[in-house]
């Protein structure tokens, strides 16, 4: 059992920009998207994300776990999060009225003991379009983030946190940590077959939740002790060689070329516009400065 | 006078101990994290039925031992780094409240330093630990789960009862579970290599 981490190799602009550019814009992004629920900024947001995407080349076949993963969590997060809020999910919205096109019959929370009972679920214009909505700000964070880790050189993650201000020792951990992967992920094997050679079963736990979860403890305890004790040898050396003594220089250096800028100002920019845009959206009951606090829908879905 | 000086030093002690960062502490940060990377990537595929991303965890006790016994900043890295990584080997991409949330479990676990000193010899001490443990599992995964309602737009229930309570839940049997038997055996294993 070995870890292959997912960067693939490979010369597109995703991947020759700098990872901080990356980190910064899925932040920006995601705390700019997280500000609205206006169906039409937020699909911009999922265009934009998409072309970004696709930019970066990665195939369906190399991505294929991680989206399945993600398709699976999305489709239970909206559609879980709709029915467990008896369909009163609208938020962050101004709704004097909704437009009902039907209910049904079905279970939710009451204000009174035994405060679950009969509720009718609620399907209106805006909650359906609201579902749809989080669907696409769900997945056009997805697109950002999970571009990361395929068009990224983990090599670079340490120094890129580095640049982005983090100090010396926790840029060094995060770079030793990358470094630690392959041998803990050898050890892991190598304990993995160790106890099986012994009769151990990971997939086979026999007992409640509680024994299952104190007999992973063959598995857990020599990964984790072993390396704690080895790992004193990995001291002593940094020790030896004065490791902190000094300013610590780096071997590679990032250098951000004129895209990295303008894509990490663009993004900034952005995501000061959105929030400036919601705070004044307070003050104002309707207009171009109310325009977060809308959920747009058009007028021919409203009649 | 002397009081004083001595309460000084003791005070300087305490800090430097608890959250001073040397090369012990940078080693055992990557460590901590490279494990929870490991063992969350493994475990991930063991998923919970809930709303989100919420997966069954015993890696969970590797941010709480680090914490327990190495302090509060070996453990907010170990929870906050580890947990990026786990995503990150794993391909899911960077959710930085989730990070950030794992990094508080790890951090407040860590606060048991200031009682025990990493020295986990008598059943006092290692209650102690269960018991910051438990509050840095009920606050990470709380603070991971609630942002949710902002960045998500989940409702508070969902947070609630798709996020908050399986992964705190499920954190908390790991955790208190295994925490205890991985303290016992790193007090067996410094006391046989004399570390």
């Amino acid at each position: 059992m070995l870890i292959t981490l997912p960067y693939i190799k490979r010369d597109t602009p995703i991947h020759r920009l700098d990872p901080r550019a990356k980190l910064l814009l899925l932040l920006a992004y995601g705390l700019a998207a997280a500000q609205t629920s206006n169906v039409w900024l937020i699909l911009a947001g999922f265009v934009g994300a998409a072309c970004y995407y696709a930019l970066a080349r990665l195939k369906w076949s190399e991505t294929r776990r991680a989206w399945l993963f993600i398709i699976f969590l999305n489709v239970i997060l909206v559609f879980g999060n709709y029915f467990l809020s008896g369909g009163a999910i609208v938020q962050g919205i101004d709704l004097s009225h909704q437009h009902q096109l039907f209910s049904l019959p079905f279970l939710g929370f009451l204000n009174h003991p035994p405060y679950i009972g009969p509720k009718p679920l609620v399907f209106s214009v805006e909650s359906i379009t609201y579902m749809l909505t989080m669907g696409l700000r769900n997945f056009s964070i997805a697109f950002l983030a999970v571009a990361i880790p395929y068009t990224t050189n983990p090599g670079q993650i340490g120094v890129a946190f580095k640049q982005l201000g983090l100090p010396d020792q926790f840029a060094y951990a995060i770079d030793l940590s990358f470094r630690f992967l392959p041998t803990l992920a050898r050890d892991f094997s190598v304990t993995l077959d160790a106890q099986r050679a012994r009769g151990f079963e990971l997939d086979k736990l026999r007992g409640g939740i509680f024994g299952r979860i104190a007999r992973l403890a063959p598995l857990v305890v020599p990964i984790v002790i072993g390396s704690v004790v080895g790992a004193e040898d990995i001291v002593n050396a940094m020790e030896l060689r004065c490791f902190g003594v000094g300013r610590r220089t780096w071997l590679t250096e990032l250098q951000t070329r004129p895209v990295d800028r303008l894509l990490m100002a663009l993004a900034i920019a952005v995501f000061v516009l959105v929030t400036a845009l919601n705070i004044l959206g307070n003050f104002y009951a309707s207009g171009p400065l109310h325009l977060l606090h809308e959920q747009g829908l058009p007028a021919f879905l409203l009649r | 006078m002397a009081t004083t000086e001595k309460e000084n030093l003791r005070e300087r002690e305490v800090t430097s101990r608890v959250w001073g960062i040397g090369v012990r502490h940078i080693v055992y940060m990557a460590l901590g994290a490279a494990l929870y990377g490991i063992f969350s990537y493994f475990t991930n595929i063991l998923q919970l039925p809930s709303a989100g991303n919420v997966s069954f965890r015993p890696a969970i006790v590797i941010p709480l031992f680090f914490g327990a016994v190495f302090g509060p900043w070996v453990g907010l890295f170990s929870g906050g780094v580890g947990n990026l990584l786990g995503d990150y080997i794993s391909g899911y991409g960077v959710y930085w409240n989730w990070d950030v949330g794992n990094a508080l479990i790890g951090f407040i676990a860590g606060l048991v330093v200031y009682f025990t000193w990493g020295v986990y010899r008598h059943s006092r001490s290692i209650v102690l630990a269960e018991v910051f443990a438990a509050l840095g599992v009920i606050i990470g995964i709380g603070f991971a789960s609630y942002t949710e309602i902002w960045l998500s737009k989940l409702t508070f229930v969902t947070a609630t009862t798709g996020y908050l309570l399986p992964a705190a839940l499920s954190d908390l049997i790991n955790g208190l579970i295994l925490l205890p038997i991985l303290l016992l055996a790193y007090r067996a294993a410094v006391a046989r290599f004399g570390r």
